[in-house]
């Protein structure tokens, strides 16, 4: 049977490949994802599922989803242009992604399929640090995190234990690797965004308190403090805490390697590994 | 729901790259084919971007207007009009 061999909170700023192309491998970005990188390595995956929140170039107001899983052989992106990454061509495994999005389904989660589809920077930013090769299959689990209404926290977290169960029951011996990826706090482009810039960090003290309440592994409470008008304090983007939920799932109520906080950008890197 | 038109075609800005040049070389007639009401069509024209944000665009769509530099858009006038609707937050929220 596959596996769940370790999970990873990820950020996906879409400037920060060109901000370590212009600052180099020290600089505090390059070193995170290193962090991350060298964890990724140690669990030797055969594939990751990654929760994401697509900013409206996956999907867009003609088809929705809330929640989508992505069933292909390959996908490409990023589809937005952010600097200094290249366009990937990214492998999948479909025959897992089906398996998935069955057992959702029979779970009593309706989950959209995604044949053809390309994925923006979200995907490709926390991949383009962490396996740039692409050598590693990607499942992509798509969350509406951005557009009002957002799905509870308690129904993404059943989500992830849901796909955890679908995972686990897959007969292959598959080293699987759990992945969410987002900011705890930020707006892009809104109203909340700071001054002379195109982000900002609207609400601080709850990216703090997700950081607290993720390095203590008080997921019941950071799911009870994820409410809607939380998430919408915490910014046009706050909704990305969901695949960190969703994520959680995954980890058996175990408590982070590392979680370490990039308050001025509302979001941390973290690390879970057990076997 | 014309709102979806608005938020369509400054998806097509980072998309179509043909539809970007024409945007830049002449907005009025790039946008004319879309079905917008008079005052989405003076706002975005005039890249007032605060009118757009208050009849329903999305944020993030909008963002491509200054990052393209159409509608006489750059990061520091975007920035400093949609900051004038500080107070409407969550606007974008109606779908």
């Amino acid at each position: 049977m596959a596996e769940i061999v370790g999970a990873l909170g990820v950020p996906h700023t879409p400037f920060f490949p060109s901000l370590v192309e212009r600052e180099g491998p020290a600089c505090e970005t390059a070193r995170f994802f290193a962090s991350l990188t060298r964890e990724l390595e140690a669990m030797r995956p055969d594939l990751l599922v990654m929760y994401d929140t697509d900013h409206l170039n996956t999907f867009f107001f003609d088809n929705l989803p809330i929640f989508a899983v992505g069933v292909t052989d390959t996908f490409r992106g990023p589809n937005d242009e952010p600097r200094a990454v290249p366009v990937y061509t990214i492998t999948s495994r479909p025959d897992v992604a089906g398996h998935i999005r069955r057992a959702g389904v029979e779970a009593g989660f309706d989950l959209a399929l995604a044949q053809e589809f390309t994925v923006d920077h979200s995907v490709v930013v926390p991949l383009h640090f962490m396996t740039p090769r692409m050598h590693v299959p990607v499942i992509p689990v798509f969350i509406s995190g951005h557009l009002a209404p957002l799905p509870s926290a308690r129904r993404c977290y059943e989500l992830g234990a849901a796909v955890r169960r679908a995972i686990e029951s897959f007969p292959e011996p598959l080293r699987v690797v759990v992945v969410g990826s987002g900011s705890f706090s930020l707006e892009v482009f809104g109203p909340r965004i700071a001054p002379g810039k195109s982000d900002g960090v609207p609400d601080p003290d709850w990216a703090r308190r997700a950081c607290a309440l993720i390095a203590q592994a008080q997921y019941d409470a950071l799911i009870g403090e994820s409410t809607p008008q939380q998430l919408a304090k915490a910014g046009n983007v706050g909704g990305e805490i969901l695949n960190w939920i969703a994520m959680l799932a995954s980890v058996g109520g175990r408590r982070p390697k590392f979680v370490t906080p990039q308050m001025e950008q509302g979001h941390a890197y973290a690390a879970w590994t057990w076997s | 729901m014309s709102t979806y038109a608005v938020n369509y075609l400054c998806r097509e800005v980072l998309r179509d790259h043909a539809f970007r040049a024409a945007m830049k070389a002449d907005p009025a007639a790039a946008i004319a084919k879309y079905d917008l009401t008079l005052e989405e069509r003076a706002a975005l024209l005039a890249g007032d971007v605060a009118t757009l944000y208050r009849l329903g665009v999305n944020a993030f769509l909008m963002g491509y207007l200054p990052r393209f530099e159409v509608c006489g858009l750059t990061l520091p006038i975007y920035n400093e009009r949609i900051r004038s609707c500080a107070g409407d937050a969550g606007v974008e929220g109606r779908h």
